[in-house]
């Protein structure tokens, strides 16, 4: 139990703010390996900008970021995505150009390191590449209920679906942190409890897992703990029984979702 | 297609499939090729001149198709490329006694160069920004050739001479040599589609924020894309100055540049073997056919422009309308 602690994403006094407004009002954070972190609050509540800052697309302007005990300070998102730091988009972000499955394989590309000439030529080594990149991409999509649409493009699947392929493109490189914003959004019921299924079975002990989800029922039942934002500060912090307990949290945000 | 997705599928699939899958994928271009192949037996010494030039611009509306397609970027200078590519060759050749053997390579490494040492200080402009950036480059050449003829042959230009092949007629080597380079860069170009670098590369275009989250910067994805595609103009340089025999500034100017974004346009992209001869055929065959019209040449060229435009248009609609499968995407 002793290295769970030590491979947890953690954030110290995070502030951002643009123009003058602050979105982030230093933030501290420890997602857990180990654990399904929620991440909740109303609209505009900063959920997304954290996410910015711990992949490093925003800068915040105060405040430390690190992985595993080590600073992600100046590490651009690519090199956080080296290191195993992946998320998801609460705005779809696929390629229109390629297939579903080329979309997700993307998400594996930071896996190999085959040079250009393998680009250009059939060679052996790209040939071998490409099938692994290819039988990744096809056991996460089959993982999610998506393996007939591997050969669809982007614009003829409906954004449930489409969601789904933002998620599998996040999990399937096997990554060390996973943050998946909003996750449900768009899904139905019955998709909602599969992806459910889903992402239980993907916790293990070396994972950092946070989702920001607005779907209380997905969030309560397979989050351990939860965080909860509201104008950029936290209000609250804990297992799902004692944020549902919390009067502010109530006050602010489940009060008619819950009891 | 794929029946049993979860199970690890062969790393090597057997031969004869993986023959069916390569031909399957391009017959159109497979037949074409060998069309292409034959066609000197059919025609005159001339014609074949002219052809091998098409084959030449082919290559450099694939460099600016190329660029559209993945980097999402239009160029008006890439003249300039071609310029690094046909002056490598002919210098090689008249100072030096050196074959495409050597040149080609060093074209095609130069270009690449040059294509990334562009996109290193503009990688922050898009859209008209970068167009207008590229069209320096292009008014530069004829300058940067005039102020070196001692090396560039100045006005006067350069004669490329130097067979291939010794021994072979040279006029059968200028066509099938430039044919032989079209054909390698269109078949690169298909395998870099299906490349870990092209997709990624394909979704910065699209997202270069969830790229980068996977991994792909931005900057290097402008470089990759601006390298790769200054070093196929480098060929289509190379191929204008062996097939064309001669090189001189006035072969590229802005006018250049601007009709091999022409030719990209009216092939609409297409990094094909059919696309990019359409594309090539504007800047070479189509203006030799209408010049026995005179005066009126632009007029024509013009209307054949709209003609191909509309055709492209409405052709997939037409195929809609009389049920039939389309062709190539
Ligand atoms: N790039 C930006 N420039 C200016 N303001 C921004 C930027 N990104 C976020 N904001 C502001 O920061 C605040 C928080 O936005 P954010 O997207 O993080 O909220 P959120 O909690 O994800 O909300 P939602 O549930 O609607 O997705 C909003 O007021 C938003 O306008
Ligand atoms: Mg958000």
């Amino acid at each position: 139990m002793m290295d769970v602690a030590t491979k947890s994403l953690t954030g110290q006094g995070i502030a951002l703010s643009f123009g003058g407004i602050e979105v982030l009002k230093g933030l501290d954070v420890e997602f857990r390996a180990g654990e399904i972190t929620g991440l909740i609050g109303p609209n505009g509540a900063g959920k997304t900008s954290l996410f910015n800052c711990l992949t490093g697309a925003y800068h915040p302007q105060k405040g430390a970021i690190s992985y595993a005990g080590h600073s992600l300070e100046g590490l651009p998102p690519a090199a956080r995505a080296q290191k195993g730091i992946v998320r998801s988009f609460q705005h779809v972000a696929l390629s229109p150009d390629l297939t579903v499955l080329e979309n997700v394989m993307i998400g594996v590309a930071r896996n190999y390191h085959s040079g250009w000439l393998h680009a250009f030529l059939p060679t052996v080594r790209g040939r071998h590449e490409k099938a692994e990149m290819r039988a990744d991409a096809e056991r996460a999509l089959a993982e999610l209920g998506l393996a007939k649409a591997a050969d669809k493009m982007p614009s003829e699947l409906p954004p449930g679906m489409l969601r789904l392929v933002e998620i599998a493109r996040a999990i399937v490189g096997r990554p060390a942190v996973l943050m998946l914003d909003e996750p449900a959004a768009g899904l139905n019921n019955s998709e909602t409890r599969d992806l459910m299924r889903s992402l239980s079975a993907l916790a293990s002990p070396d994972l950092v897992m946070v989702v920001v989800e607005h779907d209380m029922d997905l969030v309560m039942s397979i989050c351990d703990r939860i965080y909860v934002l509201n104008f950029g500060a936290f209000v609250a912090c804990g297992t799902p029984a004692e944020v549902r307990s919390n009067e502010e949290v109530v006050r602010i945000y489940l009060g008619s979702d819950d009891d | 297609m794929s029946d049993h997705p979860v199970t690890i599928k062969a790393v090597h699939p057997p031969l004869p499939e993986r023959l069916r899958e390569l031909v399957a994928s391009d017959l159109g271009s497979y037949v074409l090729a060998v069309v292409l192949i034959v066609l000197p037996l059919l025609v005159s010494g001339s014609w074949m001149f002219a052809i091998g030039v098409c084959f030449a611009n082919a290559i450099g509306v694939l460099a600016v198709s190329f660029l559209v397609r993945y980097g999402g970027e239009v160029s008006i200078g890439h003249a300039f490329f071609a310029a690094v590519g046909a002056y490598s060759v002919a210098i090689l050749d008249t100072r030096f006694g050196l074959s495409l053997l050597v040149s080609v390579p060093l074209a095609l490494v130069l270009g690449v160069v040059t294509g990334v040492a562009f996109a290193w200080p503009s990688r922050k402009l898009s859209g008209i920004y970068l167009a207008v950036s590229t069209m320096a480059l292009a008014l530069a050449v004829p300058e940067l050739i005039n102020n070196t003829d001692a090396l560039t042959g100045g006005y006067e230009g350069l004669y490329v001479s130097k067979p291939l092949i010794p021994g072979l007629p040279m006029s059968f080597q200028r066509y099938y040599v430039a044919l032989a380079v079209l054909i390698a860069v269109v078949f690169a170009l298909a395998r870099f589609r299906h490349s870990r670098q092209g997709l990624t590369i394909l979704l910065s275009k699209a997202h270069p924020a969830a790229a980068d989250a996977f991994g792909t910067r931005q900057v290097w994805a402008r470089c990759a894309v601006l390298g790769i595609s200054g070093g196929i103009a480098a060929l289509c340089g190379a191929m204008l100055a062996f097939a064309g025999s001669t090189v001189s500034p006035s072969g590229f100017t802005l006018w250049s540049s601007i009709f091999l974004l022409v030719g990209s346009v009216v092939s609409f992209y297409g990094l094909t073997l059919a696309r990019a001869l359409i594309g090539g055929a504007f800047l070479t065959l189509v203006p030799q056919f209408l010049s026995a019209s005179g005066a009126w040449i632009p007029v024509f060229y013009g209307l054949a422009l709209l003609g191909m435009i509309l055709l492209g248009h409405y052709l997939p609609r037409l195929k809609e309308m009389m049920a039939r499968h389309g062709g190539t995407a």
